[in-house]
């Protein structure tokens, strides 16, 4: 049996270097060089056209606009669909011990309402290590969203730096300080408002004659507005969004 | 300090697939994420390092882990 499983193990290895091999050959081994022209377009004139200091912004935002507005609503239908799935799943999973009594003990790594008897031993290390660093992860993820166009970053890495920070701010202020960033009602309140926002600001290039996703600034003196107000309409909606599947994961259903 | 970084993702890759107690595959996959983040950085990617190191090493490890909470942990049928 064991011989058996041995082989095909064996089997199963020799198939996956090989067909890794097949797919990654003809890369390592071919002459032709690399197609350049996008690249040198990029360099000469995407400072220019987009105001933005950052190019990897200014190609998402805007040569590349669809690709963000797909990824926003892939990540749109896979929130509704956690979402729907765990509403399900956290009325089967209750806290409830031996004798059928809800559980409210206080516990580290969850949120009130999953509270269980084998957290009880555990210390309050991370509520206040969390607790303390979660204003400045959010205040790092602000900076991240909102200097996109100039550093290194931009709505989508902001974005999730802010649920980091929210999920940080749930988990430590639950005993006293219980902030509206950690009801997931909230958090699904602004991912709603900044989608309608983002559509709003697609459509206003219209308006300007630069069609759908255009920049309408793009004849002022301030082209890289559009990207800053972009950027940091992704970022509200990615945090809001990412930080609601967290906290409703660990268990805040409020 | 390419290879080693490069060596070091690929020896907790397996040691990933290897483990029996899965939240020691969840930490090291986690090392992974960081181990990338630096990776991108020194190939001059900060923004992708940024998203590899948020988004890898931050929340899917509190996905994995709160999947762990409600499933088993360790491996029951071999030992």
């Amino acid at each position: 049996m064991s011989n058996k499983r041995s082989w095909s193990g064996a089997l199963q290895t020799t198939l996956t270097i090989g067909s890794m091999a097949i797919i990654l050959l003809p890369i390592f081994l071919c002459e032709t060089p690399w197609p350049t022209a996008a690249r040198d377009f990029l360099v000469q004139n995407g400072q220019n056209e987009s105001g933005a200091l950052n190019l990897v912004s200014a190609i998402y935002l805007g040569y590349r606009a669809f690709d963000t507005l797909g990824e926003t609503i892939v990540l749109l239908v896979a929130v509704i669909g956690t979402m729907g799935l765990l509403s399900r799943v956290e009325s089967l999973i209750t806290p409830i011990d031996d004798e059928g009594n809800t559980i409210q003990s206080v516990s580290a790594f969850s949120l009130n309402n999953e509270k269980r008897r084998s957290h009880m031993l555990r210390t309050h290390l991370l509520e206040v290590v969390t607790g303390t660093i979660g204003p400045i992860v959010l205040l790092f993820g602000f900076y991240v969203m909102l200097y996109g166009h100039l550093s290194p970053g931009g709505g989508f890495q902001g974005g999730v730096i802010i649920a980091s920070g929210i999920v940080f701010l749930a988990l430590g202020n639950q005993q006293d300080r219980a902030s509206a960033l950690s009801k997931s009602s909230t958090l699904g309140g602004i991912e709603t408002v900044s989608f309608l926002l983002l559509l709003l600001v697609a459509i206003s290039g219209i308006f300007f004659g630069k069609g759908f996703l255009g920049n309408p600034l793009e004849e002022s003196a301030y082209p890289v507005g559009y990207f800053i107000l972009m950027n940091s309409i992704i970022g509200m909606k990615v945090g809001a969004s990412i930080g609601a599947m967290c906290i409703v994961m660990m268990g805040g259903h409020t | 300090m390419t290879i080693i970084i490069l060596i070091l993702i690929v020896s907790l890759a397996l040691y990933t697939l290897s483990s029996s107690d899965l939240l020691h595959g969840v930490i090291a996959m986690s090392a992974i994420s960081l181990l990338s983040a630096i990776l991108f950085y020194i190939l001059q990617a900060p923004d992708v390092a940024i998203t590899e190191a948020a988004v890898g090493a931050g929340v899917s490890t509190v996905i994995f882990v709160w999947a762990l909470r409600h499933s088993q942990r360790k491996d029951e049928t071999h030992e």
